[in-house]
């Protein structure tokens, strides 16, 4: 437990954050874990049909074998999973659905992630699927894909409930003078699982710039997130890293795998505007977060660039206000910047020059 | 020091005499009706009538929760009614609520948590929702302990102290009331002061903001997290002290949980929940110098005894 100065002020420059857990970490903790700075891309045009937004689950099999090997370098899938994972785990899936249902982790996709851990050993019972807001979690039918007997669960079956939080594991903090000034863990992120597989997408977001591998570990893991946000300004950029980091998170997500057969590229995570999807058809695999992240922030450049947007780096409030069905037009100030500031927290490597990324063609 | 147990707030009912059925149906037992009326009352069985008048008391808001759903952001809580400033102003008054159907039941609870002097005035509808109320609150007994402040507050009596009051009450910031500053407590707060400027004080939420960050959240008596609608008022002495949980959207919406911070250790607790068999507090620790706990829902309602 580290204790912080006075926490209550509002709005703060640099919030001072107070984090309370009783976990200790692991002898190597999931986070950078065994690959820092490396990065897998796997990339098909035959993953999705744009046209059809139709998943082709075998091309994914594929994709998913070939991403594992390579990160590896074990020659059969099964022995790459075994290296993060072993049959007395219980595994969390941490999936995204903050798009649903136009964009969120495949089911596809998390349905081979789940074969995969069957087939290292895992019951399926000791699977668990799982997101913060049931009624996201709901409008993807994951039951359909996924192998019979693995858990489907949702933190808050009602907005705002706290009894899927752990009361003792909990980051404090004021940004602008909110009175709940705690954000609890998950509670079976805290009690029950021993490992988590992170899938986040590749989106835009309006208040971090990006929401990729860290913004899913960290506000998907816990409660009362949102009040970070508070138009145009967003304390994202330290508090994306801090939550990532606390324990047993930062331990326990051995795994991210990237869900990047759909993108957003503006007025994320959302996806309202049809305009603003696009189909990078490509899976990333990894254990640095930082270092997908960084090339996250790389593919949404790109395309916002080919598309005449201004880089999420950008902070005039002259591209702030209100309608944001123009891509030069935003909610918050963006902080992109949170994914160098959790390399600082250790969680990974952000100097480009130290990333290796293999880049795989199916 | 001991005070008397609370008083129990009173129906006032306007309806004739064969209105009756309804009341027995209800459970409604004891009511207050204007005079004229009162003869014709004497004789129903099973109802025992007294004559009381609303005119002399002052009429209080219909306590509730108004939310304000297209203004997103950290601060944008929901707006509570509540009435509770009003009663530490004047402990000695006599009031009336004027509501109906369900909300009758929280103006009850609210009445009872600060001891007010309360009629309630309502309708067909609030009969049972009250009736079941006033049956709980009988069954809240014990004595009643003074209530704990961290705020010592100089009332000028104008309107805008009153809505700095009211905003530290919504804003679970206890205090009582002082003619001058009381050592004792942690901070007290005058208007027009140099750090409360009476300038300052036309925003009567900037002022309660201030006087959160000058007591700071760590010497707060009480934290609620999880909930912005729940009004907190507690009372203590020595080994003893009762947490009075007032949740103000109760009618509309339960809430799902909250975590309550207590400073004190309390080892000991009895939780008494309108609207709640079996319902338990979850996860009670001891803190250094605090106690914790969960209570998993509260739908209108709730009071926590803890002792050592």
């Amino acid at each position: 437990m580290a204790a912080g100065a006075r926490l209550f002020a509002g709005p703060v420059t640099e919030p001072v954050y107070r984090v309370v857990s009783f976990y200790k970490p692991a002898a190597l903790p999931g986070m950078p874990g065994p690959y820092p700075g490396q990065v897998v891309r796997v990339h098909s045009e035959n993953s999705i049909d744009a046209q059809s937004d139709k998943v082709n689950q075998d091309m994914v099999r594929q994709m998913i074998a070939s991403g594992m090997k390579t990160l590896t370098g074990d020659s059969r899938p099964e022995d790459a999973w075994a290296r993060f994972i072993s049959p007395r785990d219980v595994v969390g899936i941490k999936v995204n659905c903050s798009g649903a249902p136009r964009i969120r982790s495949s089911p596809e996709i998390v349905a081979v992630i789940a074969e995969s851990l069957i087939a290292v050993g895992v019951p399926a019972k000791q699977i668990y699927v799982y997101e913060r807001f049931d009624n996201q979690l709901k409008t993807v039918d994951y039951a359909k894909y996924l192998p019979e007997g693995v858990n489907i669960y949702a933190a808050e079956t009602t907005r705002g409930a706290i009894l899927g939080y752990d009361p003792k594991t909990y980051v404090e903090t004021s940004f602008f003078g909110e009175d709940d000034t705690r954000s609890n863990m998950v509670r079976l992120v805290a009690e029950t699982f021993t490992k988590i597989v992170n899938v986040p997408n590749l989106k835009e977001h309006q208040a971090s710039g990006v929401t990729g591998c860290l913004k899913n570990i960290s506000y998907g893991n816990f409660s009362n997130v949102a009040r970070s946000h508070n138009t145009p300004k967003t304390y994202t950029r330290s508090f994306i890293g801090t939550l990532a980091a606390v324990e047993p998170v930062r331990s326990r997500v051995v795994l991210n795998i990237m869900d990047g057969l759909r993108g957003v590229w503006h007025a994320g995570p959302f996806s309202e505007m049809p305009r603003f999807r696009f189909y990078p058809k490509q899976i990333m695999f990894g254990t640095d977060p930082v270092a997908m992240d960084h090339k996250l922030i790389e593919a949404i450049e790109e395309k916002r660039k080919a598309e005449g947007a201004v880089s999420i780096f950008d902070r005039s409030m002259s591209h702030v206000g209100e309608r944001n069905s123009n891509p030069n037009i935003n909610h918050y100030i963006r902080e992109p910047g949170h994914v160098e500031y959790a390399s600082k927290l250790g969680l990974g490597v952000f100097d480009n020059a130290s990333i290796k990324l293999k880049a795989i063609e199916l | 020091m001991l005070l008397l147990l609370a008083a129990l707030p009173a129906m006032f009912w306007d309806g004739a005499a064969d209105t009756a059925p309804a009341l027995r149906d209800a459970g409604i037992q004891q009511i207050l009706v204007p005079a004229a009326r009162l003869d014709s009352w004497k004789s129903v069985p099973g109802i025992v009538a007294e004559a009381a008048d609303l005119e002399g008391a002052v009429k209080l808001l219909t306590p509730t929760v108004n939310y304000r759903v297209n203004e997103a952001g950290a601060t944008s809580s929901p707006w509570l009614v509540a009435n509770g400033w009003r009663f530490i102003r004047r402990p000695e008054g006599r009031y009336y609520y004027d509501v109906t159907g369900k909300q009758a039941a929280l103006a009850a609870a609210e009445a009872f948590c600060y001891g007010a002097n309360a009629m309630i005035r309502t309708d067909a509808a609030g009969l049972k929702p009250l009736a079941g109320m006033l049956a709980f609150l009988r069954t809240i007994t014990g004595e009643e302990l003074p209530p704990a402040a961290d705020i010592g507050y100089i009332d000028d009596g104008s309107a805008v102290s009153g809505e700095v009051m009211n905003l530290l009450v919504r804003d679970n910031l206890l205090f009582q009331l002082v003619t001058s500053p009381d050592r004792r407590l942690k901070l007290n707060v005058k208007l027009g002061t140099r750090e409360y400027p009476l300038e300052d004080a036309g925003n009567p939420g900037a002022v309660a903001h201030e006087v959160r960050f000058n007591l700071t959240d760590e010497k707060r008596s009480v934290r609620i997290y999880g909930s912005s609608v729940v009004v907190a008022r507690l009372t203590a002495s020595g080994d003893h002290a009762r947490l009075h949980l007032l949740n103000y959207a109760g009618v509309a919406r339960k809430v799902d949980g909250i975590r309550v911070r207590v400073l004190g250790q309390y080892p000991k607790h009895q939780l008494s929940l309108a609207d709640g068999a079996g319902v338990e507090l979850l996860d009670y620790t001891l803190e250094p110098g605090a106690t914790e706990f969960t209570l998993p829902e509260l739908k209108t309602y709730a009071v926590v005894d803890l002792s050592r």
